[in-house]
């Protein structure tokens, strides 16, 4: 019945699962938050499919650290309006050289999730998805099959 | 100048932007899309090289050496933005991946809707990128991809305008416009110095190139201060020219001087197409810390021998029920297995999916937990009403937060790929689709649950569900005070709305190109003709090139979001004021700001009712929410008290002749809220739809008497009238929707004057809203 897929996955990887990756659940996605405008924010209600493997807490952290990045990144400051000045005086040739203030946030996005992922979310069988990579729109977490334990986890 | 991958990624309908390779195009030359970018170019660059050959060696000798250099900083100033607005990427979405779609679409609502700062707005699903776009968002048919905060396609520079470059495109306006006053003010100069060396070469080329200059100059000018009103409002091309905003609150608008700085000053967007994929270096491998086996938790599962927990993950589902259940019968008695404490954990959540999950793997876990029996009842009922109490998206997906995320981690194959032709299969899998998901909250605004009687067997044929979705439309977005009836009908919407997501995911559209809801200078023009003169000039070369799509364009444009009953009435109203038609369709673009997703039905309502209710209309054809409206009430219920109805509506009218459209605009609230007749408390959706004619019809003296006829096709309404009592509509919409009532009540007050403006003028002439 039901239990056949996952039986199948213990016959295939059996032999390999030591350095096969565990096979994938499922994913959740966590979509924006748009109550405050289209600035880059997402929701930080946490999902159902997360409760048997994740703290609340953690999980809201993780989000809410994330919206603070991105609003750091689209902030109207006076970094921002140097590099707009800058950019329109050599005619926008200093793209060509210089990072833009939103791709260096983006960076320390990335660099903030790949530690969330080794320390908190790897752990738990689970991975976090830089959402760039979606266009901004969703925070993609996925949840890796758990074998260790017995069925119905 | 750094380019983005705008022409190698996101061209041509073939092509797809997929999230990280770059995919060659493979589509048919088009050459008609660069005639217009290379005559731009053509005449920027030629007239200029002319005019710095011809007039500035004599202008820098006799006046300064300022001259050329100040002239070929502008130059160079908008050569750059120029060269920024047409290759750089304007913010392209990637397609979504499979796994982001995991709602069969045979199911999923075309529309979800979320609040921004109070407004309902509503993002509709993109059938070739596959996701919800995200408000500002739209699909331009030109490059087949979905932009980010979409302005408009510019046909001059081949290009989308959206987050990413329309800081470049506005300047480049600007400086365009100072290198056209320059380059005409120094043309002008020399002609008037070498008035009588007039046939010399140099005083012709001049004088050629100062011809051109003031014929450039009136559509770039034009265009510039357009976009500086839309700069300092907050607006984008797209949601003024579609009239988005007109007599509301645009919820995106930060004050005149964020929206400015924000153009000008915020970082570069990133961009989304064409990104180097980190490779994901963490490797996940079990065994897997689990927040349950702390030793806090362990000790509380071994002391309530699992209750506890039970109650803790049933709670959400209970939850759901109670809140769900204000209106309607008790919730059931808890689940039996909470009565059972010696039922481990994993076995309880199995049980309390009521013996539908199979014991396992974790992706199977989560299947929608309402059985088919006597729960569903309360749950459709509840879930109706907790619709029709006006919830945000966010706040009922708390409510059933747990359920519905369970709903969404894994939807039921079983219920969703087989409309079931039994009652309850279709109201469990209506409540499963309804409570669970992003994509489903969409439906919420229309659909609950299906609740007997009215449940088509759960056949979603959009004709079937019609006249119900309608009224479940109107019902749901009338008022809060629903009866458990309106809430009946909301169900239905589900229906449609679910399968029209798949019907649009399967049909592209088939015609005209401004249908998707891309803005090129075609449906500009078509869209407004009382247009920015700049803009109509501006867009009248490459239009008149291409025949004027006007009519095809408006209704094209306007289709996806009309129900067909609308079209039908539009359609009538089409054939007798043509000239307005244009604005109807602008009109039509308030829906996506209105949480309705009638527009994904198609039509075969019971004609006579539903012609009816245009009828008792002043503007059947431009209005389509009160022809939304008008279609729902009739539809629900037996043909005698529709025609009762219209009677009274006759009066009503009558009554209403006297008044003023602001009066009766200001005065709309209050009538909304007291229902003027008994039998109108039968149908609240009258109540309303009554309220948006008599506003107007003040301004429609030729109001002939109401009778069960097919609307009158000779009836004229007038382009101001037709506007005031879509504001004015807009106006009841919002007072029911949100708090922002009151402010929109101003702005559809002032709007009203202004709708005769013209839908661009109106826009520009009328400024309504504190942007």
């Amino acid at each position: 019945m039901r239990q056949s897929p996952k039986l199948r996955f213990c016959v295939q990887t059996h032999s390999l699962q030591d350095l096969q990756q565990p096979a994938v659940s499922s994913k959740v996605f966590i979509q924006r938050d748009y109550s405050s405008g289209t600035i880059c924010k997402f929701q930080t209600k946490f999902p159902s499919e997360l409760e048997s493997r994740l703290d609340k807490q953690q999980f809201e952290e993780t989000i809410l650290a994330l919206n603070n990045l991105y609003a750091e990144a689209e902030k109207l400051g006076g970094k921002s309006y140097l590099e707009g000045c800058l950019a329109c005086l050599t005619a926008y040739t200093i793209f060509l050289c210089m990072e833009t203030h939103y791709e260096k946030v983006l960076k320390k996005i990335a660099r903030y999730i790949k530690d969330q992922n080794e320390k908190v979310y790897a752990p738990r069988g689970l991975l976090l998805t830089d959402p760039i990579e979606r266009g901004l729109r969703v925070v993609e977490i996925t949840i890796f099959e758990d074998r260790s334990i017995g069925s119905g986890r | 100048m750094p380019g983005g991958s705008s022409k190698i990624g996101g061209r041509g309908p073939s092509s797809s932007p997929l999230p990280h390779t770059v995919v060659p195009p493979s589509r048919p030359l088009r050459p008609s899309r660069y005639v217009p970018v290379s005559a731009a170019t053509f005449f920027l660059v030629g007239s200029t090289t002319l005019f710095f050959c011809f007039t500035c060696p004599w202008l820098s000798e006799r006046f300064s050496v300022a001259v050329p250099i100040y002239n070929g900083i502008i130059f160079l100033f908008v050569l750059a933005n120029f060269c920024m607005a047409t290759f750089m990427d304007p913010g392209i979405f990637p397609r979504a991946e499979e796994d982001e779609d995991k709602e069969d679409d045979f199911r999923a609502p075309l529309y979800k809707t979320v609040e921004i700062r109070g407004i309902q707005v509503r993002m509709k699903w993109c059938s070739t990128c596959r996701f919800y776009r995200p408000p500002r968002c739209s699909h331009c048919s030109v490059c087949d991809n979905c932009v980010e905060d979409f302005d408009h396609h510019c046909p001059w520079v081949n290009n989308c305008i959206g987050r990413r470059n329309y800081r470049y495109f506005f300047l480049f306006l600007l400086s365009l416009t100072a290198h056209i006053m320059a380059v005409f003010g120094f043309g002008l100069l020399f002609i008037l110095y070498h008035r009588q060396s007039i046939d010399r070469l140099h005083a012709i080329v001049t004088l050629a190139v100062m011809c051109v200059a003031g014929l450039f100059f009136i559509p770039v000018a034009g265009l510039t201060g357009f976009h500086i009103v839309l700069v300092a409002r907050g607006r984008t091309t797209n949601e003024q020219v579609t009239g988005k905003f007109r007599g509301g609150v645009n919820p995106f608008t930060n004050g005149c001087w964020k929206n400015v700085s924000h153009v000008l000053c915020s970082s570069q967007a990133p961009r989304y197409l064409g990104r180097k994929k980190c490779v994901q270096s963490v490797c996940v491998q079990p065994p897997f810390l689990r927040p349950q086996l702390t030793e806090a938790q362990l000790a509380a599962k071994i002391l309530d021998n699992g209750i506890q927990g039970d109650l803790h993950r049933s709670k959400s589902s209970l939850e759901m029920m109670e809140s769900q259940s204000c209106d309607a019968e008790p919730p059931p008695p808890p689940k039996p297995e909470l009565r059972y404490p010696g039922i481990t954990r994993g076995n309880t959540e199995e049980c309390s999916l009521l013996n539908k999950a199979p014991p396992t793997p974790t992706m199977y876990k989560y299947r929608p937990t309402y059985s088919p029996g006597k729960n569903h009842t309360a749950l459709t009922h509840a879930y109706a009403n907790q619709l029709s109490r006006g919830e945000s998206v966010g706040s009922a997906r708390d409510s059933s937060s747990s359920t519905s995320s369970l709903l969404q981690a894994s939807q039921q194959p079983g219920f969703r790929s087989q409309p079931s032709l039994d009652r309850r299969d279709t109201s469990s899998e209506r409540v499963g689709g309804g409570g669970g998901g992003e994509r489903r909250e969409g439906g919420r605004e229309v659909g609950g649950g299906g609740i007997p009687g009215y449940s088509l067997g759960g056949r979603s044929y959009p004709s079937f569900s019609d006249p119900t979705v309608l009224s479940g439309v109107a019902s749901r977005s009338s008022s809060s005070t629903h009866t458990s009836a309106g809430a009946a009908h909301v169900s239905e919407a589900t229906t449609t709305s679910a399968s029209f997501k798949s019907l649009a995911n399967q049909t592209t559209p088939p015609h005209h190109p401004s249908r998707n809801g891309s803005l090129s200078y075609d449906s500009l023009l078509a869209g407004g003709d009382d247009f920015d003169k700049g803009v109509m000039a501006d867009s009248a070369a490459p239009e008149v090139a291409s025949g004027r799509p006007c009519t095809p364009a408006a209704g094209g444009y306007s289709s996806p979001f009309l129900s067909s009953q609308q079209r039908v009435a539009e359609m009538h109203s089409q054939s007798s004021q043509s000239p307005h038609h244009r604005h109807r369709s602008s009109h039509h673009h308030h829906h996506p700001f209105l949480h309705r997703s009638s527009s994904s039905t198609s039509s075969s309502p019971p004609p006579p009712p539903e012609k009816e209710r245009l009828l008792s209309e002043p503007h059947p054809g431009s209005h389509p929410p009160p022809a939304n409206q008008a279609t729902a009430p009739p539809s629900s219920s037996a043909p005698p008290p529709p025609h009762h109805h219209h009677h009274h509506h006759h009066h009503h009218h009558s009554h209403h002749h006297h008044h003023s459209s602001s009066s009766s605009s200001s005065s709309r609230p209050p009538r909304f809220a007291v229902p003027h007749a008994p039998p109108h408390h039968a149908y609240p959706y009258r109540t309303r739809s009554t309220d948006t004619p008599l506003g107007s019809s003040s301004t429609s003296t030729t109001h002939p008497p109401r009778s069960p006829h097919p609307p009158p096709l000779g009836k004229s309404l007038s382009y101001s009238s037709a506007a005031a009592a879509e504001m004015q509509y807009r106006l009841v919409r919002k007072a029911s929707a949100s708090a922002g009532a009151n402010a929109a009540g101003v702005g559809g007050g002032g709007g009203g004057g202004g709708g005769g403006g013209g839908m661009g003028g109106g826009g520009i002439q009328a400024p309504k809203f504190p942007g």
